[in-house]
């Protein structure tokens, strides 16, 4: 076996970044770390899935849209993770919090929703869960 | 040969249509992946006819309108040949009758198969398209989808779900480099469609087609392995008549 190389970080955020240039049709400067995909630069749910299919064919990395939504609701039941508004509880933002680095609940203008969880992913946190998968695929 | 290196499964490819689009996308240089729902026997002699010329088959039983069905055909077509990257959905069945003394469930069951069994393969294989970034799906439609006929109620509606369906999987599949196209077949003598024939052999039909005659199953595949290959490199979401000219005519075309 020849030895595999392991992307560096910085890697993965060019990576991240040329996939979402690619799929929305923007300059990769614009994809910057912290803007969130579904909101700052505007991705629809099939945008989503080109980035992740880009990303596939570039880094040989698997990341579904069920991987994210995963991470970002940890195993918590949906009863568990919002109120019957579907409203994210204390259970719910606590987790948010601990899967994302930027996540601060003090600077929510309204109650976060459920369907608004998807929409505080970021350039940054999508480059974190490519490095975590590409590293858990090279020690496999 | 335009299709080396490229993997197909071709759904019911015992006979027929489906048999001839087999054949001639293997001329091409594909490997193929026989489909068939009953007819193992037939579709193993596919599978040597192809391999006798010196090509890559395998056979693989499935009903396609079953979704765990498509599923696996197309996990055992690709542990049999390698990665897919063409689709041909031609499983196709019909049940002809007035809408009047029709079974109640006449519809369903080709509607499950025309258009159920190109939704569920076409699901069962987009993951791996989508992931190459360059794959081509061919619907094998009918004219009959686009116009009427007396006692095709279902099967002409199958057929046109089967057209909107080729148009959004199109339209979804882009980004990905999968092209999705149909070939809209006009009268094609196969077992499908004896019933039609029964009346004079299809001499009445055979009038009002301007070619005056009938499609064979080759011109139809031809047009198949166009859509599935590189000359069609650009086109998507389009509906390919291979009709004769029957339904670009109004009325019969004359007084």
């Amino acid at each position: 076996m020849s030895e595999t190389l392991i992307p560096t970080t910085t890697d993965h955020l060019s990576a991240v970044q040329a996939a979402v240039a690619d799929a929305l049709g923007i300059d990769a400067s614009e994809a910057v770390p912290e803007a969130t995909l579904l909101g700052e630069l505007g991705a629809e749910s099939i945008d989503l899935l080109d980035i992740l299919f880009r990303l596939e064919r570039a880094t040989k990395v698997k990341i579904t849209i069920s991987d994210i939504a995963d991470l970002l609701q940890g195993g918590i039941p949906d009863e568990e993770f919002g109120d019957e508004n579907e409203v994210v509880n204390d259970r719910g933002l606590t987790h948010l919090e601990s899967v994302l680095p930027q996540f601060d609940r003090s600077r929510l203008d309204e109650p976060l929703t459920a369907e608004g969880v998807l929409g505080l992913f970021t350039v940054q946190n999508l480059t974190d869960l490519l490095t975590e998968r590409a590293q858990a695929a090279a020690s496999a | 040969m335009k299709l080396k290196d490229r993997t197909a499964l071709v759904t019911g490819a015992s006979r027929g249509i489906g048999r001839a689009i087999a054949l001639a996308l293997a001329e091409q240089g594909a490997a193929v992946a026989v489909n068939y729902r009953s007819r193992r026997e037939e579709a193993l002699a596919v599978v040597k006819e192809i391999e006798a010329a010196g090509g890559r088959a395998v056979a693989v039983g499935a009903d396609v309108s079953d979704p765990q069905q498509a599923k696996r055909l197309a996990e055992e077509a690709t542990a049999g040949l390698g990665s897919l990257n063409i689709l041909v959905n031609n499983a196709g069945i019909s049940d002809d009758g007035l809408i009047y003394d029709a079974a109640p469930n006449a519809w369903w069951n080709v509607m499950k198969v025309n258009f159920g069994g190109a939704y569920h393969t076409t699901h069962a294989v987009m993951d791996q398209f989508m992931a190459q970034g360059e794959a081509s799906i061919v619907n094998i439609s009918s004219a009959m989808g686009e116009r009427g006929w007396i006692g095709q109620s279902n099967y002409s509606a199958s057929k046109g779900a089967l057209n909107s369906f080729t148009r959004c999987a199109a339209i979804e599949l882009a980004r990905f480099g999968v092209r999705v196209n149909a070939v809209l077949a006009g009268f094609t003598p196969t077992e499908l469609v004896e019933e039609v024939f029964q009346r004079d052999g299809g001499k009445s039909i055979k009038r009002q087609i301007p070619l005056r005659r009938f499609a064979t199953v080759e011109q139809v595949a031809a047009a198949a392995v166009f859509l599935a290959g590189p000359d069609s490199g650009y086109t998507t979401g389009e509906l390919l008549t291979v009709d004769g000219g029957f339904s670009a005519q109004l009325g019969i075309g004359r007084p």
